[in-house]
């Protein structure tokens, strides 16, 4: 049981290794990638049955790995982690549904090294173990972008690869940093989260260490103003990988500065709140236009979740409980509507070729079930009642207008243009008169069905009774809440 | 005398296989499959008689009622020396179809080889400065005969001269410095330098000093550090193949083992003076040496412009180690090891391609690369990940110790400068791994190939791989701490 983090992590590395040694052939190996994500997602529901929401960090397993240096192969859950676990290990396996056609056996092999990567980075409690996870989960995004994407794919890949690893550079140098100081005061070696967390620094060198993580998180969320590898790349890459970058990769920024940015940098962390709150607030309403104006769907949901990471990143700043939790129940949410959309976005470019909003229309005609899953989707994204953003938008909401009148009121316009530009894009695509592009537009097949219902499902089910999943993780976030409020000295 | 005598076989070895090899090269009949077999075979045998030695944690004097503590054997120049005959080894084996498809090889490239590891071994076991000026001068007139070996080729012709007036003009300085420390001390054994330092004021340290800093330029202008570096790029270039792999993994291993030796015993007190120069110098390195990496078309160029930037990151921790870091020696040695790995891969790769092809080798050629050999292109890929510091390889953990002891040491700029660049060469290589596998061919696909260089690379692979994420959990295999504390116990049998 103790090992279960473990076999998370890496069984999609062993399958991946053991069918690439054996070069098994293209039947062997989607089946195998699908049991291996339908296993590894058993093993997480284990986890999550075992969890205890008062129990602080679980299932933790340290290993000795460079010992001389104290970097230890450390793995743990609390609640935080778990919401990203079961979402990751929730989407795999439809992700593999999508991709069920799929003959390019490199792009099979790069999604299981995906959830490798991005599991790890969750679940990873020391420094480096988590640097190690987070620069890997890179590789395979490089890949799937520049081989199997379309447009200036090459470009786009370089691009998302250098700036990524620039802000994961400066995160390395911190984390150098912060390794050094602890030796210095305690005379060993360790780069544990949790012995790390214990450092007294003086304010000016804490000021740029957390700077140092805040560029990496900013880079991946993105903030406005590290955003530009963000449309380029969601415009080429194909759509697993999209989904995979919007509803993991970035929510993984969020959470590292959760995990890392409160964790180690509980007390200057604030410093940096205006400045976060001011470009997220920027992001929020610059992104929505972006959105609106943006002619290629993908490209504009990919700013429309820069709009809503944009809120996510606004929420975890604001120090109280509505938007702590809001925050968390929006990555999960946005993580699930975003996934569908991105989904639906690839089937479309599948049965037209194309993903302009002008050459589309009146798909609403000749494919319903499409156009319901479509539209739910759609508005889930701008959050309709009754799904989950909508209940984790509400909270964030809330969160603002207790903290400052004028946030509140600049935040509560995501919603306002979000509807703007979900419903002027549906008014464009799916109905209205039917183009070339969509003329004999095929409705959706069992296989997809298949994919798309467990998300709706999940969605509905987060926003009717959010009551279900907010115990999972609530006691957790106050509880840090309450340490942080303490240690920055203000209630 | 016997034990004595031992303890130099295996030096004695290679310098006999050198001999022979020159003797067997008279015959005509001698093919030359059969000469690289010869010479991999007195260096196998040097390498296998040395490797106990590695266990051995004593500091024995060779013969010291003759040559006084010339010429000693620790821990450190043991590592050193397998270094340097597991690289000469990979060279010979890795490049054995080079050799085939070009017909300008024959036997003395082969001694030359053997008498260059040679003059590299002694190097590192030398422990008294003109010692140690024979023993480069030895390696490095090798080293000069290799780069031209290609005779009627312009640019091998060119790399010969370049090298040959430089490096000769440079080593000038490394004999006025040893006279400059004789005058001084009377003495050029490093123990005794060591000593009279200790016991003397500033005023009479100076000439040691300008002595030392003379040493320094040879040193600096072999490893190619910026302002020294003009002639790297062209005779990397020009060089053939094998040589070119045997200078930038091996030839280089070698002048760091002597600055280390210089800079940990001789100059140990007074190495702090040096550390503001060198901090100059390991800028300009970094930089100079990137831009060189980043405006090459050709790869066997930028591989030379990187390992000037290699240079540079091992020049940060030469400079810790005057600062007083106990971490960064250590480094230095882990980081020669994986760029070792990761060089002799890549260039073993190139000189694969080369001998089955007459291309230039540039980043175009490379399109379509993992098509057409999907194993070589996911090695290449890992050689080249290793190199930019990826994490999981074993070139990040070098740099992780190496900006860890910049760290400890207060060079906190120089360790953000030395992330920069490492930033910066993530661009040059995976520009490569971009070209091979983002670009679609019309060549099919081509078989592995089960040789033994194909063999070769693919362990180097896996060793780059493990001593990025080895555990040590696995009984009889060292892990990850397993190639630090080979460093690390190397570098105490200095002190």
């Amino acid at each position: 049981m103790e090992a279960v983090l473990s076999y998370i992590i890496f069984f999609p590395l062993f399958t991946t290794l053991f069918m690439g040694f054996f070069r098994v052939g293209l039947r062997t190996l989607r089946i195998g990638a699908m049991l291996s994500s339908l296993l590894v997602f058993l093993l997480v529901l284990l986890v999550a049955a075992y969890f205890d929401p008062d129990g602080g960090m679980q299932f933790i397993r340290v290993l000795p790995w460079i010992e001389h240096y104290g970097i230890t192969y450390k793995l743990g859950v609390d609640g935080i982690s778990l919401v990203l676990l079961l979402l990751i290990a929730f989407l795999m396996p439809l992700l593999y549904l999508y991709m069920w056609t799929e003959e390019r056996k490199g792009y099979w092999y790069n999604m299981m090294l995906l959830q490798t990567g991005v599991t790890g980075a969750v679940l990873s409690l020391d420094l480096l173990l988590f640097y190690l996870f987070w620069e890997t989960m890179l590789l395979p995004i490089f890949i799937m972008i520049g081989r199997y994407g379309s447009g200036m794919r090459q470009f786009n890949a370089m691009k998302i690869v250098l700036m990524t690893v620039l802000g994961s550079m400066s995160m390395f140098f911190s984390i150098l940093y912060l390794g050094y100081e602890f030796f210095a005061v305690n005379g060993w070696w360790s780069f544990a989260l949790s012995d790390l967390s214990t450092l007294e620094l003086d304010p000016r060198t804490s000021i740029w260490l957390a700077g140092g993580f805040l560029l990496a998180f900013a880079i991946k969320i993105p903030l406005v103003g590290f955003h530009t590898w963000m449309a380029p790349a969601y415009g080429s890459a194909p759509t697993p990988a999209v989904v995979i970058m919007s509803a993991i990769m970035a929510k993984l920024g969020i959470y590292g500065l959760w995990r890392f940015g409160y964790g180690l940098f509980e007390t200057t962390l604030s410093y940096y709140a205006p400045w976060v709150m001011t470009l997220a607030i920027i992001g929020l309403l610059y992104y929505a236009i972006h959105a609106i104006m943006e002619p290629s769907l993908r490209r504009m949901f990919a700013y429309s979740s820069g709009s809503h990471l944009s809120m996510i990143a606004l929420g975890v700043f604001l120090t109280n409980i509505y938007a702590w939790g809001g925050s968390l129940y929006f990555i999960a949410t946005h993580a699930l509507a975003s996934a569908g959309i991105f989904l639906m976005i690839g089937l479309l470019y599948k049965r037209t070729r194309s993903d302009n909003i002008d050459d589309l229309g009146g798909i609403a005609s000749y494919a319903p079930r499409f156009t319901f899953f479509f539209v739910f989707f759609a508005l889930s994204i701008a959050g309709l009642p009754g799904t989950g953003g909508f209940v984790a938008e509400l909270l964030i909401i809330i969160g603002a207008f207790k903290e400052e009148f004028w946030i509140g009121v600049l935040t509560a316009t995501t919603m306002l243009s979000a509807m703007l530009y979900i419903f002027w894009m549906l008014q464009r695509t799916v109905f209205g008169p039917e183009t070339v592009a969509t003329e004999y537009f095929e409705d959706l097949n069992a296989r997809e069905m298949a994919m798309l219902i467990p998300i709706v499902a999940l969605l509905l089910i987060t926003g009717i009774v959010p009551s279900l999943f907010i115990p999972l993780f609530e006691p957790q976030i106050a509880a840090m809440l309450a340490d942080l409020l303490h240690s920055i000295g203000g209630l | 005398m016997l034990d004595q005598l031992l303890l130099i076989l295996p030096m004695a070895i290679t310098v006999i296989g050198a001999f022979f090899l020159m003797l067997l090269s008279w015959n005509k009949r001698f093919t030359l499959k059969d000469y690289n077999l010869v010479a991999v075979f007195f260096l196998s045998l040097s390498f296998i008689l040395e490797l106990p030695q590695l266990w051995n944690t004593e500091v024995i004097y060779i013969f010291p009622e003759v040559f006084g503590k010339m010429y000693v054997i620790d821990n450190f120049s043991t590592l050193f020396d397998l270094m340097f005959t597991a690289g000469a080894i990979l060279t010979l084996l890795i490049n054995t179809d080079y050799f085939k498809s070009r017909n300008y090889f024959n036997g003395e490239y082969f001694a030359l080889i053997l008498f260059s590891v040679f003059g590299m071994m002694t190097l590192a076991h030398s422990n008294e400065l003109v010692t140690a000026f024979i023993a480069l001068e030895i390696a490095s007139l090798s080293v000069y005969a290799l780069a031209g070996y290609h005779k009627s080729n312009r640019l091998s012709s060119e790399a010969m001269l370049k090298y040959m007036i430089l490096g000769s003009m440079t080593g000038a300085f490394f004999i006025l410095g040893t006279a400059l420390i004789y005058g001084a001390v009377g003495s050029t054994t490093l123990g005794d330098i060591a000593a009279f330092i200790k016991g003397s004021g500033d005023s009479e340290t100076l000439l040691v000093i300008t002595g030392g800093t003379f040493i320094m330029v040879t040193i600096l202008f072999k490893i190619g550090a910026v302002p020294f570096h003009s002639w790297v790029v062209d005779v990397y270039h020009g060089a053939p193949f094998p040589v070119t792999m045997f200078m930038a993994s091996t030839f280089k291993i070698a002048l760091f083992a002597i600055a280390l030796r210089l800079y940990l015993v001789d100059f140990a007190p007074i190495n702090a003076i040096w550390s503001e120069l060198l901090q100059v110098i390991t800028v300009l390195t970094l930089i100079g040496g990137s831009w060189l990496a980043i405006t090459q078309d050709n790869l066997k160029r930028m591989l030379a412009g990187s390992s000037i930037v290699h240079s540079g990151y091992m020049l940060i921790a030469i400079s810790s180690i005057g600062l007083g870091s106990q971490e960064a020696a250590p480094a230095i040695m882990f980081y020669l090891m994986s760029y070792f790995l990761s060089s002799v891969g890549a260039f073993g790769i190139l000189s694969f391609i080369a001998s089955r092809s007459q291309k230039s080798l540039t980043f175009e050629d490379f399109k379509g690369f993992a098509q057409r050999r999907p194993y070589l292109a996911a090695m290449m890929a890992i050689f080249m990940l290793s190199l930019s510091g990826f994490p999981s390889t074993i070139g990040f953990l070098g740099k992780f110790y190496i900006f860890t002891s910049a760290i400890e040491s207060g060079q906190i700029l120089l360790a953000g400068l030395g992330i920069l660049t490492a930033f910066i060469s993530v661009y040059y290589y995976f520009k490569l791994i971009a070209m091979m596998y983002f670009y679609p061919t019309n060549e099919s696909q081509k078989r592995f190939p089960m040789d033994l260089s194909g063999v070769l690379i693919g362990l180097m692979a896996v060793l780059v791989i493990w001593g990025g994420i080895g555990t040590g959990l696995i009984p009889f295999i060292p892990g990850v701490d397993g190639f630090i504390d080979i460093a690390k116990q190397a570098v105490l049998s200095l002190q």
